[in-house]
């Protein structure tokens, strides 16, 4: 125990300090001052910015000095400095950013990102701080950064994706599923799921993944209400949905480890030939054949399983924080990063689709030369026109833990699909209203 | 400078660097965690005073009691064999032969892996596809594949297997300095007594190694305690399946992450990991005092 009161009282400061210092901190970050909201953005095209992207390097690292050297040449005196985070953990970076009110000036945020910093104020709205941005996009892509009981939309769609599914012929054929015919609906997908169980005595499964929340979209049901202000997929056509996966799991097409992986786990499944569905994108085709090429040998391409029509929309963006010193620069790189001419120049190094109006009719994306990737890039950019994100942008990390949960519950029995639906939606609910 | 002469804020000048290191990011975050665990605070700012709500919902949450059993669970399951079996490696490894740096370093390989690829390396061979499965198949000896990764508990007895399996090594190292430390007169007597192998264990070594093996019980109870990695890597970020899995580190980690965390609620979950560690720690240093009278 100390005797010298001057060690006791420094003590005491210290931690009277630290207190101090604590109080402080609760609740640091969060809401911009500045408005978000506050018309047209005007000014000079000048001076520092920072553009940060996600895990683009060094796959595309000379596209992006590229793109950032022909924008310098055009606006003498800026300086474009560009951060590329790993893929791993970059939602955490960019929590602590925004956390410290410290975001880049230009941002990748995918949608279910932009959504709870947009309602804190801390994105801009596009719509209002460039008003004739909109038009030089697709509407499906423009929505997906609108932001439900919000006006506008907070984020410049930047490159987009979607299915196919594909599918193991291999698999297919040595249960005796004729391979040149895939399923095409729910139904017979579940059929083929269970002939496939049946027959390998559950050595061989169709699926990897208990449903995700875009899972639901695609099978026609209603995720949320009109508003987007409640999760409503505990609906009868929500509760059929899991009844069939349920089905699936006892029957061993669905295999256990489902109740565990999440989209990446399911793909490896997939990668290795565990598993003999998976949802995709064109960009997985180029990993198959460069990662798996027994797979890709016997690697079936088909569309997308919907009830409704649409295929799923992947999208990424680029936002530009409220707070941002430069606004009228990064607003400006932002929309010459995301403009025609740059995002086709893009679509053409890698599997991806530009979000602008008109690219697409380029030829590249209607004549496939011959190749599988040809054939899907073709295939994709015709679904693209009527894609749908089903994933909501409320759509949340926990949200998505929260589901996979009650789903392994019920897949196990220890609750009803219905009942499992129902919390999940109670608890989705209680975490929107935050 | 002569000593009389200096002043009396001369030693904090001096102390002034460290300090500001711990209180920049020892105490000032621990604080922090305190207050915020009384508020209603998300990741993306408010936060307004809530008394104990927190406290009074971690007590309804199952989640939460769910979390405290497994990490119970855990030191039960985790500190008997890491206490007894690295004192045998340290044992074995002790003695002089040749070639026994080779078995040492073996041993402690996997301490200084890296646990995201321990988690992978482990992962690929208890999964129902894995090599263990595939191999207990082939041979005939399984007709099924054990769900190692996909039963509750099978899940759990995994992750603690390879938090054993990777921390033999550390613990390994302690008993093999302490060992050094053992009094070669006290051996030598025994032997002369004509003590053998065994009774010289039993009434020689462990009882010069009982501080060393209590410290080992302390460490490894408070990191299995506190344990995250092995179950998340093998459970998934769900905490294996509904959740059952599921340790107070991790659903610390997933209630608090995100744009959307619920950092009051996740504060005050680190609070009472926080209490519950130093309460495990106080018992253990109190069951060793009291062993000493």
């Amino acid at each position: 125990m100390p005797t010298n009161p001057l060690s006791r009282r420094g003590f005491l400061l210290g931690v009277a300090a630290t207190t101090a210092l604590g109080v402080a901190g609760c609740g640091l970050g969060g809401s911009s001052d500045d408005n978000a909201d506050s018309g047209p953005v005007t000014g000079d095209v000048t001076g520092e910015i920072k553009f940060q992207t996600w895990a683009l390097k060094p796959k595309y690292t000379d596209y992006i000095n590229g793109l950032i050297t022909a924008f310098q040449k055009q606006h003498a005196g800026v300086k474009v400095n560009w951060i590329d985070q790993p893929a791993d953990g970059y939602l955490q970076k960019v929590t602590a950013d925004a956390a410290a009110g410290n975001l880049p000036d230009v941002v990748n945020v995918p949608p279910d990102l932009s959504f709870p910093l947009a309602r804190k104020k801390l994105l801009l709205n596009i719509d209002t701080a460039m008003p004739d941005a909109r038009k030089d996009y697709l509407d499906n892509a423009w929505a997906a950064y609108a932001i439900p009981g919000q006006t506008g939309s907070y984020g410049f769609p930047w490159y987009l994706n979607t299915g196919p599914t594909f599918y193991n012929k291999a698999l297919f054929r040595q249960v005796g599923l004729d391979p040149e015919h895939p399923p095409t609906n729910y139904s017979e997908l579940e059929n083929d799921a269970l002939v496939m169980a049946q027959r390998s005595d559950k050595k061989i499964a169709m699926l990897g993944l208990t449903p995700v929340i875009a899972d639901f979209g695609l099978y026609g049901v209603t995720v949320m209400n009109a508003d987007g202000s409640k999760f409503t997929f505990n609906e009868p056509k929500g509760v059929q949905f899991v009844e069939m996966y349920k089905r699936l799991y006892d029957a061993g097409a669905l295999i256990p480890e489902a109740l565990t992986a999440n989209y990446t786990g399911a793909g490896t499944k997939f990668m290795n030939q565990q598993i003999a569905w998976a949802p995709g994108s064109a960009y997985d085709l180029q990993n198959f054949k460069t990662n798996a090429p027994s797979l890709y040998a016997n690697v079936g391409i088909t569309k997308t399983i919907t009830n409704t029509g649409k295929a799923v929309l992947y999208v990424q963006g680029l936002s530009v924080p409220a707070a941002s010193k430069n606004k009228p620069t990064a607003l400006a790189f932002a929309k010459f990063v995301t403009n025609a001419e740059n995002q086709m120049a893009f679509a053409k190094l890698t599997a991806i689709f530009p979000s602008t109006k008109g690219t697409m009719s380029d030829p590249y994306f209607s004549q496939d030369g011959g190749t599988d990737e040809g054939r899907v890039r073709v295939a994709a950019a015709k679904q693209l026109e009527t894609a749908v994100n089903y994933t909501p942008v409320q759509w949340s990390e926990q949200m998505t833990t929260l589901l996979q949960q009650k789903m392994s519950d019920a897949m196990q029995g220890k609750t009803s699909p219905k009942q499992a639906l129902d919390d999940t939606v109670a608890q989705c609910n209680k975490l929107l209203a935050g | 400078m002569r000593i009389a002469q200096q002043r009396w804020f001369t030693p904090w000048l001096f102390l002034l660097p460290g300090l500001a290191v711990v209180i920049g990011f020892s105490l000032f975050p621990f604080l922090n965690t305190v207050v915020l665990a009384f508020t209603d605070a998300k990741v993306l700012g408010g936060g307004h005073f809530t008394g104990a709500d927190n406290f009074v919902r971690m007590v309804r949450d199952p989640a939460f009691w769910t979390a405290v059993g497994n990490s119970a669970l855990y030191i039960v399951g985790v500190v008997p064999p890491l206490v007894v079996l690295p004192l045998l490696l340290a044992l074995l490894v002790e003695r002089k032969l040749p070639g026994i740096t080779f078995f040492r370093t073996a041993f402690f390989t996997p301490v200084i892996a890296s646990i995201v690829v321990v988690g992978l390396i482990w992962t690929w061979l208890l999964d129902t596809r894995g090599l263990v499965n595939d191999v207990l198949t082939a041979l005939g000896v399984l007709k099924t594949p054990i769900p190692f990764l996909t039963d509750q508990w099978l899940l759990l007895v995994s992750a603690m297997l390879v938090t054993v399996w990777k921390g033999l090594g550390y613990y390994m190292v302690i008993y093999l300095a302490a060992l050094g430390t053992v009094p070669k007169d006290l051996h030598e007597a025994a032997q002369v007594d004509g003590a053998g192998w065994w009774r010289r264990l039993f009434s020689v070594t462990l009882p010069a190694l009982r501080p060393t093996m209590v410290l080992v019980a302390v460490l490894s109870s408070v990191s299995a305690f506190r344990v995250f990695s092995e179950v998340y890597l093998l459970a998934g970020q769900a905490g294996g399946p509904g959740g059952a899995d599921t340790t107070l580190v991790m659903l610390i980690q997933q209630v608090g992450t995100g744009l959307t965390g619920d950092l009051g609620y996740s504060s005050a979950l680190s609070v009472v990991l926080f209490v519950l560690t130093l309460g495990l720690l106080l018992a253990t240093n109190r069951l060793n005092r009291q062993e000493d009278l």
